[in-house]
């Protein structure tokens, strides 16, 4: 059989217009992408790690929230917030008063929140947002010991 | 002072050249935005609402813990990476990973009824897998 050549003439070129289609095609599959993304934010916690020795013992303001199952929250064992109470509106204020005098004594707040391990994970984050608001950074989380 | 309008004869051209760069610039911008978040984000998850929780300013070095809350069954499932991980693996692999990413971060992604428990399980790991921070993925409103 004879082998098909191709004359000079015939050489094929660049062709600009089915690239513009194909780059169209994919800028539409990621711009369609891209639209479904939701701009997420994040809360902060800094697990209990080891300590370094040598420097200087920081002063520590050490405060304890437990969440139980029913969403009621408690500071130090003081029952503050019910469950129908979504903002904390008596934990937000005291971790706001308690940080102003945290920041005057020149002493770091650490928070331990302890939840029940039934309770909602929304109710754990409705706490670590009053904490944020606070701008208190030193956080740790954990729940109490299932007996 | 000259005009800026073109007479017949300076009609300005369409130019094909600066529409591909334009298009190209638009196309690495979204693909870099999309490619990420797509393989490791789960879009069913029903995040908290938290409107003080401060913008993510870095993705870097995030081991991304999906949990989904299956209340028909009662069940958490946990996702990494797209594979479905038991409670009992977790140390193990957060500590593979952060042999081969020592400054790695742990960040969960939880719907906002799941049993509390489910998350502190992923906690209880990464602290005992050496993992420092730990974040909780939100929405602010």
């Amino acid at each position: 059989m004879k082998p098909r050549s191709l004359s000079p003439e015939a050489e094929v070129g660049f062709q600009i217009a089915p690239m513009i289609d194909v780059v169209f095609v994919i800028l539409v599959f990621f711009m369609a992408l891209a639209a479904q993304i939701r701009i997420e934010h994040s809360l902060q916690t800094t697990l209990p790690g080891v300590a370094v020795a040598g420097g200087p013992t920081p002063l520590v303001d050490e405060q304890l929230i437990q969440i139980d199952a029913t969403g009621e929250v408690r500071l130090n064992d003081e029952a503050l917030d019910t469950i129908d109470s979504v903002h904390l509106p008596q934990l937000r204020a005291t971790m706001l008063r308690l940080k102003e005098s945290a920041d005057a004594a020149k002493s770091t707040v650490v928070v331990t929140v302890i939840g029940h391990p039934d309770s909602a994970y929304g109710r754990t984050i409705e706490v670590l947002n009053v904490l944020a608001a606070a701008g208190i950074r030193q956080v740790t989380f954990t729940t109490e010991e299932e007996s | 002072m000259a005009s800026m309008g073109g007479g017949a004869d300076g009609d300005p051209e369409f130019q094909i050249a600066p529409m591909i760069d334009v298009l190209l610039v638009l196309l690495i911008f979204f693909m870099s935005i999309a490619a990420t978040a797509v393989t490791r984000y789960d879009p069913s998850i029903a995040l908290p609402v938290a409107p003080d929780a401060a913008k993510k300013e870095d993705s870097e070095g995030e081991l991304v813990f999906n949990v989904a809350w299956h209340a028909a069954q009662s069940e958490a499932w946990v996702t990494f990476e797209e594979t479905r991980l038991d409670p009992a693996d977790l140390e193990g692999v957060l500590a593979q990973r952060l042999k081969a990413q020592p400054g790695a971060r742990v960040l969960v992604r939880s719907d906002a009824a799941t049993p509390v428990r489910h998350v502190q399980a992923i906690v209880a790991a990464a602290a005992a897998a050496g993992v420092a921070e730990v974040t909780f993925a939100a929405r602010i409103r």
